[in-house]
C-alpha cells in the first residue's frame, strides 16, 4: 500500500463533511497539517464518540472503500476508545478518547482550520503524546515543543 | 481559527532553546503548500505486527497501550517508558 497522501486526505475530509461527521485531525498527522516538518505514516482522527456521529462516521468510510462488518461497524458506532483500520483504501486510526484530552468539545473549540481540514490545536496535539508517554513520543516532543513555539509566533493576533 | 500566519520571527530572535537549524525548517515548511508537506511528511513502511491484521478495536485506551507493550518489537516505538 502506499504512503497515505493529500489526494486521500482531501477524500477522507469531503466524505466526513457530507455525512456531517464531528472529527479532527489529531497527533503527528495533525502536526503536519499545521505545518510540522517531520514524518509519520498513517493519519489519525479524533472522532466525537456520541451515537449519531459514529453513525455518520460509518456511512463515511463505507463510502470510501472501507470494508467493515456489522460487528466492526458496531465498534465504531459505539465509539470503541481506539479502532486500527487496515482494511481500507489506506490505513486510517480512529481515536474516540485520546490520552490528555477530557472532551471533544473543548478540542473542538480551541481546534485550527488548515484549507478545510479541522485539526486539533498543537498544545492538544502535544497534551496527547506527553500522556500516552510512548519512547517515540519521547523522541519527537522536543521538536514538537520547538514548532509550537514557531506556530504560536506565527500566529500571534 | 484557521492557519494562516500573521508575523514571522527571524531565526536570532528566537528562543535560545530552540536549535537555529529547526527554526529554518520550520520556516522552509510554512512556504510549502499543504499538499507537498503532505507528500514528504507521510511515508509508508511495514511495521511487523501492527500491520499484519485488517482490524483491531479496543475498549479503552489503557487495553490499546497494553496490547502494544505486550505485543510490539520494542524498536517500533509503541511501549510505554
Amino acid at each position: 500500500m502506499p504512503a497515505f497522501d493529500y489526494r486521500q486526505a482531501v477524500e477522507i475530509r469531503d466524505a466526513l463533511t457530507r455525512h456531517q461527521c464531528r472529527y479532527l485531525f489529531i497527533g503527528k498527522s495533525g502536526a503536519l497539517l499545521l505545518g510540522f516538518p517531520d514524518t509519520t505514516q498513517d493519519a489519525d482522527l479524533f472522532v466525537e464518540r456520541e451515537p449519531e456521529n459514529g453513525r455518520r462516521l460509518v456511512a463515511a468510510l463505507r463510502e470510501l472503500g472501507f470494508g467493515l462488518t456489522e460487528s466492526q461497524a458496531a465498534d465504531i458506532e459505539r465509539g470503541k476508545d481506539f479502532v486500527q483500520l487496515n482494511n481500507g483504501p489506506f490505513d486510517l486510526d480512529l481515536v474516540f478518547a485520546p490520552d490528555g484530552i477530557e472532551r471533544f468539545e473543548d478540542a473542538w473549540q480551541r481546534h485550527i482550520d488548515v484549507e478545510g481540514f479541522p485539526v486539533c490545536h498543537i498544545d492538544d496535539i502535544i497534551a496527547s503524546k506527553e500522556a500516552a508517554k510512548r519512547e517515540k513520543d519521547r523522541e519527537s516532543l522536543p521538536r514538537l515543543r520547538a514548532f509550537r513555539e514557531y506556530w504560536l509566533h506565527q500566529h500571534r493576533p | 481559527m484557521a492557519n494562516k500566519p500573521n508575523s514571522q520571527m527571524a531565526p536570532e530572535d528566537r528562543p535560545e532553546w530552540i536549535p537555529v537549524d529547526w527554526w529554518r525548517e520550520f520556516e522552509a515548511a510554512s512556504r510549502r503548500s499543504l499538499e507537498t508537506r503532505m507528500r514528504y511528511g507521510f511515508v509508508r513502511t511495514y511495521k511487523p505486527i501492527l500491520d499484519d491484521a485488517p482490524y483491531r478495536a479496543f475498549d479503552t485506551m489503557e487495553d490499546y497501550r497494553r496490547w502494544c507493550d505486550e505485543n510490539l518489537p520494542r524498536w517500533l516505538g509503541y511501549a510505554r517508558v
